[in-house]
C-alpha cells in the first residue's frame, strides 16, 4: 500500500533474535577451538605469521589471540577476556577462553529449547557464586618464605609452557626477580611491581642456562668515550641526571646580533664556560660514573674523562629510574643542586661487557636492589621472545602468590571438585534455573577434558574415573597429570595453581558468557561519529606537549 | 502557467495528509521495535558494531538510538526524545520511546476515523494533565514513609533491567551510599551533585569486586618515580598552567646585543619555574610538586581538576601574577585532604585523594570481565545514580513494573466517560496506550500479554510497592509529559518535504 519507510541507513546490517544467539555462541566456540590445543603440559605451539611478515611462536593464549584479526564482534569480546586475564593475573589465559566457550556451548541447547537468556544468566551467576565458595573451601594456604614450595608452585604453573622442558630454570629466575623487587607495604601486604622494576633483556647467543637475574641493572649502552673512560669500576659512586650536559638552547626564540668580532668570541667562550661549570659542579661530588637521560657534548665528555669519570648518555627514563632504585641514587635535574645524598653508592661493580658485537653496561652487585634486570640468553630471537612471555607468566604467578598465598589443586582437579559440588547442589534448586545451573557444572569439566585430550589418553575412560572419584567427599585433590595422563593425587605430584588465577578465570569466563548471552540484536556498519558520552573521557594529550618533561622514549643518537 | 503556480518548484519529494502521518507512525514503530526488547528486568541487550569494528554492548535506549544512524525525520524526533529523557531524568528512556509510539499509533487510527488531529491533541493534553495530577496526588508515596530501603529499592528497580541485574542488591547499596556521600547542604536546599561521583573503570576481577571509594580517584601515576607514594595530610594546589621552562607566547623575538644577556635569558627561563615551585612549597602545597616529599601530577583533565578543586576546597589557579605584577601564591588557595596516595588497580596506577575537606567526592571503582562490560556497567550505574538522586529530590515514589500505568489507565478510562466532547475518544485511547508498558514487560517476560493487562488492579499496585519495585514519581511524570509532547508534535505534521541531496553527497554514500 505504501512505499516502505526507511528508518535506518541502507548500509546498516541488523540481525536479531535467536539467530544472534547462535551466531555469538558459534563465534565464541570458534575462538575457543583455536587455542584449545595449547592447554596443559602436553600442549602444542602455534606459529603465527603477522601482517609485517614476522613470526610469533607461542602457546600463550593471549599472545595468539592478540595477533588474530577477527571480524565477529562476539569473538572480539572473547579476545578481550584473554587480555583482561593477562593483565590482571598474567596466567590462565587459555583456560579462561576454553571455559567461556564451553559455558556458551552448553547454553545453546537451552536457547534451542526457548529458555529465556536472563534465566540462564541468573543460573550461571548463581553457579559462579557457589563455585567461588567451593574454591574458598578447598584452598590451601602456603608459606611464601619457603622457597622450595614456591619453586614447585611456579614450576607447575609454567609446566605447560615451552620452557617447561628446561626444568627449574625459569621458575628460579621468576622467584628471584620477584622477591628482589618485592616491597613490604606493612600489614603483611606485599607489592611487586613487575612492569616498572623488572626489566627483561634478551641477548641472542649463548645458552638458555646462562640466563640469570642480575643483582642490579643492565643497559644496552657503552660509555661515551671508549678508551678514555674506565669500563670497570669497583664500588662506583653514581650520579644520575635527567638534563643535557650540553649548552642548552633556550625555550624562547632568541636572536643575537653581534656588532663586534670580540662579542662572537665571548659568546663561544660562554658556552664553553657554561659546560665547564656544570662539569665542575658534578665533579665536586667525586663520582665514578655519570649517567644522563639526555645528550652529552664532546666538551663535557672531555672534562669528565680527564677527571677519570665514566659517562653514559641518552638513557631511557624507565631505565634511569631502575638504576636509581638499584643503587640508591636520586635522579637530579640541575647539576647546581646536587647533594651528597643524591649520589648512589649501593652498587658493587660497574662493568661494560661485550656480547656479540654490542656493548652492555652492567651495574651489579647492589647492596639492596629494589629493581633488577633478568638477562635471557638463547639460540634465536623467536625462542627468546617465547621465553620472555613464559617468564612474564611465571613472574605474575609468583606475584600472585606473594599477594595472596593460597593454593588450589591443578590438573583439572579444582574444576572437577567445583563441578561435583555444583551438581550436588543443583538438585536442591527449584524451578527452571535448575537445568542451566547443572549445565554450568558440566561445563567446568571442559578443562580436565581438554587436558586429557591434549595428552592423548582415552578421554572418556579418564573422565569417568575422575568423576567417580570426585563424587565422593575427600578426593578434592584428584586430577590429571598432564604429562602422563594418569589420574593422580595432585597434592603429591605438586601440581598446583594459585588461587587468584583460578578465581579470576571463573569470574571472567562466566561474566563474559552472561554478557554475550544477553545480546539479542546486532547492528553493524555504524559510522563512528563521536565517542558515546558515557563515562569520563581520558585526558587528551595536549598539543603543546614538550619533550623534556616526560619523554620516556630514547632519543635518536 | 497556472500549473506551475500550483506546484512550487521543489527539488525533492513532497508528501502530505494521511500518507505522512502513517509514514511517521510506521517509522516511530520501527524505532520502538528496536528498543522494545530491552525493557524490563528480563530485557535483553543489543550489540552495536561500528565500521571500524568497535563494539558497544548496551541495554540503554538512549545509547542504542544515539549510535544508530536514524534517517527518518520523525524517527529522529524519537531519538532526541530519548536523549532528552536521559539528560533530564537519566532513566526510563525505553519507556518513553515505547509510549510515544503507542500514542501515535492510536492517534493515527482516530484520524483515520475522521477525527481531526487538533481534537486528539487537546484530548491528549487533557489526559496528560490529569494523569500527572493523579500520579502526584494519589499514586505517589512519600519516601520518608518508606525509609532508606526505598532508595535502595529504587536503584534496584532501575538496575534490574541492566546487565548487572543479578548483583543489583550489591550495586544498589553502592549507588545509594555514593549518592548520600556527595550530599551537599546549602542554606536553602540539599543537592546531590552526581557529577562529583567519579566512575573509574578497571578491567579484571569480577563485577562484585567493584567498590566505593571515599575520595577522588585520578587515573594516572605520579609525574616522576622519585616522588613519594603517600602524603598525609595533603595540601593540594590546582594549577592550570605549565610548570615547564617559561616560553613566550606567539613567537616573540628577543633581540640582544650583549652576548652575556643571552646567557641571562636562559638562566632566567629555568629559574622562573624553580621560583614558582618554591613559592608553592612555601605556601605549603605538598601534593602536585616534586621534591621535599610531594606528589605531582601532570596533564590532569580539566573536568577532573575542577572536581578535585571542589572536593578539597582548592582554587584553580591560572596564573601566579597578582595586581602588582609580582608572582605570588597564597596558601589560602590550597585545598586540603587527609591523604593522597598512589595505588595500583589492575595494571594501572591510580592516585587517590582521600578524606577531602569538603567531602563531596567519591569514586566508584568498577571491575569486570572486559571493557565492553565495564562500559555497560558504567551506563547502568549512571542511570541508577540519577534515579536515586531524583528520588531524593522529589521525595516521592510510585510503584514500578507497569503498576502506575495500569492504574492511570483505569482512572483515565473512567474520566473519559464523564466527558461529553470529542476529546473523550482521545482520552480513552491515551488510557489504552499507557497499558503498553505492562504489556511489553509481560511480553519480554514471555507471559501472556492479554492476561497481564486484564489482571493488573489496585491490589497488585500495592504489592509492587511492598515488594520494593519502585521508581521516583518524577521519572514517571516526566515520561508521560515528554511522551505526550513528542506525540503531539509528530501528530501535528501533515506535510513533509524532503529535499534531494546534493549529487556529490550521494556519490559519497
Amino acid at each position: 500500500m505504501h512505499a516502505p519507510v526507511l528508518v535506518l541507513k541502507d548500509s546498516l546490517k541488523r540481525e536479531s533474535g535467536s539467530k544472534v544467539h547462535h551466531a555469538n555462541i558459534q563465534a565464541s566456540k570458534a575462538v575457543a577451538d583455536i587455542i584449545r590445543t595449547t592447554l596443559g603440559p602436553r600442549s602444542m605451539l602455534k606459529m603465527l605469521l603477522d601482517a609485517a611478515g614476522g613470526i610469533v611462536v607461542t602457546n600463550d593464549g593471549n599472545a595468539i589471540l592478540r595477533e588474530l584479526d577477527l571480524a565477529h564482534p562476539a569473538a572480539k569480546s572473547m579476545i578481550e577476556l584473554s587480555r583482561t586475564q593477562d593483565e590482571e593475573v598474567g596466567d590462565g589465559t587459555t583456560s579462561v577462553i576454553v571455559l567461556a566457550g564451553e559455558m556458551l556451548h552448553v547454553a545453546a541447547t537451552f536457547i534451542d529449547k526457548n529458555y529465556h537468556p536472563t534465566v540462564i544468566c541468573r543460573a550461571y551467576n548463581k553457579a559462579l557464586e557457589d563455585s567461588i565458595s567451593v574454591l574458598d573451601k578447598i584452598a590451601m594456604p602456603i608459606d611464601v618464605t619457603d622457597r622450595a614450595t614456591m619453586l614447585s608452585l611456579v614450576k607447575s604453573c609454567i609446566g605447560t609452557k615451552f620452557t617447561g622442558q628446561f626444568g627449574d630454570l625459569i621458575a628460579d629466575l621468576a622467584i628471584e626477580a620477584t622477591t628482589t623487587v618485592g616491597v613490604d607495604l606493612g600489614q603483611g601486604l606485599r607489592e611487586v611491581d613487575i612492569k616498572k622494576y623488572i626489566k627483561v633483556e634478551k641477548i641472542p647467543g649463548g645458552q638458555l642456562e646462562d640466563s640469570k637475574v642480575l643483582k642490579g641493572v643492565m643497559i644496552n649502552k657503552d660509555v661515551v668515550a671508549p678508551g678514555k673512560m674506565r669500563r670497570r669500576i669497583l664500588f662506583p659512586r653514581i650520579i644520575l641526571l635527567d638534563c643535557p650536559l650540553e649548552y642548552k638552547k633556550g625555550e624562547n626564540q632568541t636572536n643575537a646580533e653581534l656588532a663586534k668580532e670580540e662579542d662572537w668570541e665571548i659568546l663561544l667562550k660562554m658556552e664553553e664556560e657554561y659546560i665547564q661549570n656544570m662539569c665542575m659542579q658534578i665533579l665536586k661530588f667525586k663520582p665514578d660514573l655519570v649517567i644522563t637521560e639526555k645528550g652529552l657534548s664532546d666538551l663535557a665528555c672531555h672534562y669528565l674523562s680527564k677527571a677519570g669519570v665514566s659517562a653514559i648518555r641518552r638513557l631511557r627514563k624507565t631505565d634511569n629510574n631502575r638504576i636509581a632504585k638499584a643503587c640508591g641514587a636520586v635522579v637530579v635535574n640541575r647539576p647546581e643542586e646536587l647533594q651528597e645524598s643524591d649520589v648512589g653508592t649501593g652498587a658493587g661493580l660497574f662493568e661494560v661487557k661485550k656480547f656479540g658485537d654490542e656493548f652492555f653496561a652492567f651495574i651489579v652487585d647492589c647492596k639492596d636492589p629494589k629493581a633488577c634486570t633478568v638477562l635471557l640468553r638463547g639460540a634465536s630471537k623467536d625462542l627468546l621472545n617465547e621465553v620472555e612471555r613464559n617468564l612474564q607468566d611465571a613472574m605474575s604467578v609468583a606475584r600472585n602468590i606473594l599477594k595472596n598465598p593460597k593454593l588450589l589443586p591443578g590438573g583439572g582437579a579444582t574444576e572437577l571438585t567445583v563441578s561435583a559440588a555444583l551438581k550436588q547442589k543443583s538438585s536442591s534448586i527449584e524451578g527452571i534455573e535448575k537445568w542451566p545451573y547443572e549445565a554450568a557444572a558440566v561445563a567446568f569439566e571442559a578443562i580436565p577434558r581438554t587436558l586429557a585430550q591434549n595428552c592423548g589418553v582415552n578421554v572418556i575412560r579418564t573422565m569417568t574415573a575422575l568423576q567417580g572419584k570426585h563424587a565422593d567427599v575427600g578426593n578434592e585433590w584428584i586430577g590429571i597429570d598432564g604429562n602422563t595422563g594418569d589420574v593422580v593425587d595432585t597434592k603429591e605430584r605438586k601440581i598446583w595453581d594459585s588461587y587468584n588465577v583460578k578465581a579470576q578465570t571463573f569470574k571472567t569466563a562466566i561474566e563474559a558468557a552472561c554478557m554475550l548471552l544477553r545480546i539479542d540484536d546486532i547492528v553493524s556498519g555504524i559510522k563512528k561519529k563521536q565517542a558515546p558520552a558515557a563515562g569520563p573521557t581520558p585526558p587528551k594529550p595536549k598539543a603543546e606537549e614538550e619533550g623534556d618533561a616526560d619523554s620516556e622514549q630514547i632519543l635518536p643518537e | 502557467m497556472a500549473i506551475v503556480a500550483q506546484t512550487p518548484d521543489i527539488l525533492g519529494e513532497r508528501q502530505s495528509g494521511q500518507d505522512v502521518r502513517t509514514q511517521n507512525v510506521v517509522a516511530c514503530q520501527a524505532v520502538a521495535n528496536i528498543v522494545k526488547s530491552s525493557l524490563g528486568p528480563v530485557g535483553l541487550d543489543k550489540m552495536l558494531v561500528d565500521d571500524i569494528g568497535d563494539v558497544t554492548i548496551t541495554n540503554d535506549s538512549a545509547t542504542i538510538l544515539k549510535m544508530l544512524e536514524v534517517e527518518h525525520p520523525a524517527a529522529k524526533v524519537l531519538v532526541e526524545l530519548a536523549e532528552l529523557q536521559d539528560r533530564e531524568v537519566g532513566d526510563g528512556t525505553t519507556s518513553v520511546v515505547i509510549l510515544v509510539t503507542e500514542l501515535l499509533k492510536r492517534a493515527n487510527d482516530l484520524v483515520r476515523n475522521k477525527i481531526h488531529p487538533t481534537s486528539i491533541i487537546s484530548g491528549y493534553r487533557l489526559a496528560m494533565r490529569e494523569a500527572c495530577k493523579y500520579v502526584e496526588e494519589k499514586l505517589a508515596t512519600k519516601v520518608e514513609k518508606l525509609g532508606k530501603d526505598s532508595l535502595v529499592n529504587c536503584a534496584k528497580t532501575s538496575m534490574s533491567t541492566k546487565l548487572i541485574a543479578t548483583d543489583s542488591d550489591f550495586f544498589a547499596n553502592l549507588v545509594v551510599d555514593a549518592v548520600q556521600a556527595v550530599k551537599t547542604t546549602n542554606a536553602r536546599e540539599v543537592k546531590y551533585p552526581i557529577k562529583s561521583i567519579n566512575i573509574l573503570k578497571a578491567h579484571g576481577k569480577s563485577a562484585k569486586d567493584s567498590y566505593l571509594l571515599n575520595g577522588y580517584a585520578l587515573n594516572m601515576g605520579r609525574a616522576a618515580q622519585g616522588m613519594s607514594i603517600r602524603v598525609a595530610p595533603a595540601r593540594i594546589a590546582c594549577l592550570d598552567f605549565n610548570l615547564q621552562k617559561t616560553k613566550m607566547q606567539m613567537g616573540v623575538h628577543v633581540l640582544v646585543t650583549d652576548p652575556r644577556e643571552l646567557e641571562k635569558i636562559h638562566e632566567r627561563e629555568a629559574d622562573i619555574t624553580k621560583e614558582r615551585i618554591q613559592k608553592l612549597l612555601k605556601a605549603g602545597g605538598n601534593v602536585y610538586f616534586v621534591e621535599s616529599g610531594a606528589i605531582a601530577l601532570r596533564r590532569v583533565g580539566k573536568e577532573d581538576l575542577r572536581h578535585v578543586a571542589k572536593a578539597t576546597g582548592a582554587t584553580v589557579v591560572t596564573t601566579f601574577a597578582d595586581m602588582e605584577g609580582e608572582e605570588t601564591f597564597d596558601s589560602s588557595l590550597l585545598g586540603h585532604a587527609d591523604e593522597v596516595v598512589e595505588e595500583r588497580i589492575a595494571d594501572d596506577d591510580v592516585i587517590l585523594i582521600k578524606g577531602t575537606k569538603n567531602s563531596s567526592a567519591v569514586s566508584l571503582i568498577l571491575r569486570g570481565a572486559n571493557d565492553y562490560m565495564l562500559d555497560e556497567m558504567d551506563r547502568a550505574l549512571h542511570d541508577a545514580l540519577c534515579i536515586v538522586k531524583r528520588t531524593l529530590e522529589s521525595n516521592m515514589v510510585v510503584a514500578g513494573g507497569g503498576a502506575v500505568e495500569a492504574a492511570l489507565s483505569v482512572y483515565l478510562e473512567y474520566l473519559s466517560t464523564t466527558l461529553g466532547s470529542r476529546e473523550q475518544l482521545a482520552i480513552a485511547e491515551f488510557a489504552e496506550s499507557l497499558l503498553v508498558i505492562p504489556k511489553v514487560l509481560s511480553v519480554n517476560a514471555a507471559k501472556d500479554a492479554t492476561y497481564m493487562g486484564l489482571d493488573l488492579s489496585k491490589g497488585i499496585v500495592r504489592n509492587n510497592l511492598e515488594a520494593g519495585v519502585i521508581e521516583p514519581a518524577m521519572s514517571k511524570v516526566k515520561i508521560i509529559q515528554f511522551a505526550t509532547e513528542a506525540a503531539i508534535m509528530i501528530l501535528r505534521i501533515d506535510d513533509m518535504i524532503k529535499l534531494v541531496k546534493d549529487e556529490r553527497e550521494n556519490e559519497e554514500d
